[in-house]
């Protein structure tokens, strides 16, 4: 083989690519240690040199500080572990606890037993650890901020006011005031629940376990059960090849034929483009659920559809019912691409007004067809700046819970346990978390979700120009 | 190093013993509570209490009428009661416990009796109630619960639930007297048995012109799990209480499963899915239906449709006849009569009050309870809302298909919904065949499924462990 087919194959490229990938991650994990032990020495240089004001430091926050004399520093710092005392004594501690017991008093209502409620505790404990992390952080930075006034006292230099630092909040630290109330909000808002939805996976939460009953950890069993249970294993590896046959094809449907209605809608030869634009965008400013209402209204035998096919003396057609596999897998990924096609048509028309004319110019002098004008310009360009937007609509496709629960909602199909050939691993989890109560069962699951869209994506995007090439458009 | 490392484990340490001794300090604390009995008997005073109604009472002004009653009666008390506000699909298990929740449910005894293992609602004293003698023995099991040992009644019956056949009588053949009463009672055979209204039906499609004798969607099981029931299935073991005895392919429940597929080839592709669940109303008031079947409280949706159809109140009254369940044959097939007829039972509801563990008023609440479902208020619910009461001195007083209805449930030919949790789970699976034996009578050639009955037996067999399955498996 000639080494120029070696490079236009698209296997050897993605071999060599994994390669790549592959000793990258050796290569982090092997520097792992040394990094470790330069990020480490400091902390080990404050242990062995640290004077007697910063081990003061170290058991009291901001005493060292007071010590030096630095009161508004030292008195916030030791604000800040009055406040979490209080904080830990009156409720953390006991969150935190709760977060390993998971109750131990059943409540009940009929007595006035208040009780333990195990995902309040679990939801609670995983606020606590938060709010000691957060406390080990500034602990850490009380330390560290002692031992930095003992160098400059040592030096015979005057270690910076408080107020000088406070301003250097909106000098040179401005991104730690910038980032300081997004970290707490994502840490709230963000952390907290997929922590949650993690350690759920871990518990025996769901069936007849639901509060007042009290939950417990049950480590890996759940993970056990989906690959050992005789009616779980085979349903999950189905509906998991379904989802993504599913996630790819309407990823590719989507985002070409949005390409293609833009690059269309592009021409100079198409008179009222803003006219023809509207009526995707029409279709995209519906909402998703009404549509697929009305999407199932239309294929169902009582439907427009079959009324015009038995209007014309034709056999009402089961477009979504019992026995329509296919056909309600095609109807799925037209009417899914029917509302994301405009978003794609949206985006690639922003994206293409930015292309640089003259290559079209330089590729028409040198006979390019409009094809390989499109192959090798178009194409690159688009797929370059949309490569992360492509893969979050992979995800999205991926985890696309609406299209079949409306479109095909409530039936279970021989062969599948609590779920039907048409449904994705999101519905899936779906009918046994709210349908069946198996909250554990789906929190595992959606574990597993996780990890591989997470790799299908990494993957992707560590494949895909806009990582190897990002300088290449800059 | 010794002495900076010291202090950083002195911290720690802190820490550490601060957590044992607040986990010592909660776990003595939360041990400690005591239990109170709830209903003393003294009636709470100056409070207001909050009832969620279902959403048909509130239209039709009934809860309106009755809150002014009872706010009336105790007012001298200073007790009152206003509507809840609250959607109909309360989660009574979350919301309660941080006083969200109403302190009066009135719900199907499906919903009401997903609570009572969590000890959410009361055990309520029923004998002291003075509707305990009136209610039949089937009502107050749907509200039976043995928690801890103990059997409790956990709600109080208002209304019977039942489907009915809505059918236009001026859609009858002029000559059914002649042709279509065989024993000569004045009542249709088409609207007596199902056999009859199985032929009548075929007649009417096979005449063309698109329109139909019996149309009903298959799709929902409270509708349609009955055929089975009728001929020996049922749904939990021991009286709907035992979630690992499940029995929709016991005794001949096959020949219900035959039923429902000969009823699909007298109607269209449209009982296979839910499309012509909606528009049942306008298809019984443009006469392209001659009957359906459905449950008491949408009487008014029909109507209201005849109405806009432009018919007269005095026609809709005498011509939109309501009727309970034909009977349906011995043999288990429409096209034979030669084995007599059996009761079609199907599948019913109670409704009733439920009180909330989580109320601060417990007796004021029983007090409106009691108020709630005394004789009066049931007649005129009755009257306003055209519910079937459960009351059975209610229902005989006002007859027709109140004591139709009422002795139905006595008899057993109506099959109270399961009160256990495990119920959730037997819809799905039971939509799923429904839908495939409709969609079998429209199957053709080697794509036919249930063409005999060790196959429909084998299809319900395959539902029941279906069940078995998503209730135990995980557990």
């Amino acid at each position: 083989m000639k080494d120029t087919d070696k490079k236009a194959n698209p296997f050897v490229v993605f071999g060599g690519a994994l390669r790549k990938g592959v000793a990258k991650v050796k290569n982090f994990f092997r520097s792992l240690p040394a990094r470790l032990k330069e990020k480490f020495a400091g902390a080990k240089e404050i242990l062995t040199q640290g004077n007697g004001k910063v081990a003061a430091s170290m058991c009291v926050m901001g005493l060292g500080q007071l010590l030096y004399r630095q009161w508004a520093k030292g008195i916030l710092y030791l604000l800040v572990q009055i406040a979490f005392f209080a904080y830990f004594i009156l409720k953390g501690a006991g969150d935190f606890i709760g977060f390993f017991t998971l109750g131990i008093t059943e409540s009940n209502a009929w007595y006035g037993i208040e009780g333990d409620n195990s995902v309040i505790m679990l939801l609670m404990g995983i606020l606590s650890i938060i709010a000691l992390v957060f406390y080990f952080v500034i602990y850490v930075a009380n330390i560290k901020d002692a031992y930095r006034i003992q160098c400059a006292v040592d030096t015979m230099k005057k270690p910076e006011s408080f107020k000088k630092e406070l301003a250097s909040l909106l000098g040179k630290n401005f991104h730690k005031t910038a980032l300081a109330l997004p970290i707490v909000g994502v840490c709230v808002f963000s952390v907290l629940p997929i922590v949650f939805m993690i350690v759920i996976a871990f518990t025996n939460y769901g069936g007849a376990v639901v509060p007042p009953a009290l939950v417990d950890w049950v480590g890996l069993d759940n993970f056990g059960k989906i690959l050992s249970l005789g009616q779980f294993a085979p349903t999950f590896f189905k509906i998991f090849a379904w989802n993504i046959l599913w996630a790819v094809l309407s990823t590719f449907l989507n985002y070409f034929a949005g390409l293609g209605l833009a690059l269309l809608l592009n021409r100079k030869c198409v008179r009222g483009k803003t006219f023809w634009r509207l009526f995707p965008i029409l279709a995209y400013a519906v909402p998703g659920f009404i549509t697929l209402i009305a999407f199932k209204f239309m294929f169902s035998y009582g439907g427009p559809i079959n009324q015009m096919i038995t209007g014309a003396g034709g056999t009402a057609v089961g477009f979504l019912d019992i026995d329509a596999k296919w056909t309600a897998r095609l109807i799925g990924l037209a009417v899914n691409a029917w509302l994301n096609i405009p978003s794609g048509m949206l985006l690639a028309t922003g994206i293409l007004s930015n292309v640089n004319t003259d290559l079209y110019e330089a590729a028409r002098v040198d006979g390019a067809s409009p094809w390989k004008q499109f192959v090798r310009i178009t194409l690159p360009y688009v797929l370059f700046a949309t490569m992360p937007v492509l893969i979050s609509q992979f995800i999205a496709n991926f985890n696309n819970f609406g299209i079949f629960y409306f479109l095909r909602g409530g039936l279970y199909m021989d062969g599948y346990f609590l779920a039907s050939d048409t449904d994705l691993l999101i519905n899936w989890l779906y009918n046994m978390s709210i349908d069946n109560n198996y909250y554990s069962i789906g929190a595992a699951i959606s574990i597993i979700i996780f990890v591989v869209t997470s790799i299908i994506s990494l993957t992707v995007y560590v494949l895909s120009p806009s990582y190897k090439q990002e300088e290449t458009y800059q | 190093m010794s002495r900076n490392l010291s202090a950083v484990v002195a911290h720690v340490a802190l820490i550490l013993v601060v957590v044992i001794v607040i986990g010592i300090l909660g776990s003595v604390a939360s041990a400690t509570s005591a239990g109170a009995e709830k209903f003393t008997g003294e009636l709470e005073e100056n409070v207001t209490l909050r009832v969620l109604e279902n959403d048909t009472a509130i239209k039709q002004g009934y809860l309106a009428e009755l809150i002014e009653a009872f706010n009336e009666e105790y007012k001298d008390r200073n007790i009152t009661v206003q509507d809840a506000n609250m959607d109909q699909y309360i989660d009574l298990e979350n919301d309660g416990p941080y006083g969200y929740g109403p302190d009066i449910l009135y719900q199907a005894n499906d919903r009401i009796m997903r609570y009572p293992e969590g000890r959410h609602i009361l055990p309520l004293p029923a004998e002291e109630f003075d509707c305990f003698e009136e209610v039949s023995e089937k009502g107050w099991q749907a509200y039976r619960r043995t928690v801890g040992g103990q059997e409790y009644t956990f709600g109080i019956p208002v209304n019977v639930q039942g489907p009915l056949l809505y059918y236009r009588k001026d859609l009858l053949p002029e000559n059914w007297e002649s042709e279509w009463d065989d024993d000569q009672n004045g009542v249709p055979d088409m609207v007596e048995y199902w056999t009859d209204l199985y032929r009548f039906s075929k007649q009417i499609k096979e005449s063309g012109g698109g329109k139909f004798g019996y149309m009903r969607s298959f799709l929902e099981p409270y509708f349609s799990v009955g055929y089975l029931y009728s001929y020996g299935g049922y749904t939990f073991g021991n009286n709907n209480t035992d979630p690992s005895d499940i029995g929709h392919s016991a005794g001949n429940a096959e020949y219900g499963a035959r039923i429902i597929r000969q009823l699909a080839t007298v109607m269209d592709e449209r009982c296979i899915d839910d499309s012509v669940t909606t528009g049942a109303y306008a298809a019984i008031a443009s006469g392209e239906f001659f009957a359906t079947i459905t449950t008491p409280d949408v009487y008014t949706m029909f109507v209201d449709e005849m109405k806009a159809a432009g018919y007269s109140d005095e026609f809709i009254a005498e011509n939109l006849v309501t009727t309970y369940i034909p009977k349906l044959p011995a043999s288990g097939d429409l096209e034979d009569e030669s084995q007599g007829f059996i009761e079609c039972n199907m599948m019913g509801g109670i409704q009733g009050y439920a009180i909330s563990s989580y109320t601060k008023y417990p007796n004021a609440a029983l007090a409106f309870v009691k108020f709630a479902t005394s004789y009066q208020m049931i007649k005129r619910r009755n009257e306003l809302l055209g519910i079937v009461p459960a009351r059975k001195d209610v229902a005989d007083e006002v007859g027709g298909l109140s004591e139709v209805i009422n002795n139905n449930l006595e008899s057993g030919n109506i099959t109270v919904m399961p009160s256990i949790k495990e119920n959730a789970q037997i819809w799905t699976p039971l939509q799923t065949l429904f839908q495939d034996l409709a969609k079998d009578a429209f199957r053709t050639g080697a794509e036919v499924k249930y063409a005999t009955l060790e196959a429909m037996k084998e299809a319900l067999k395959k539902v029941d462990t279906q069940i078995y399955d998503s209730i135990f498996t995980l557990q």
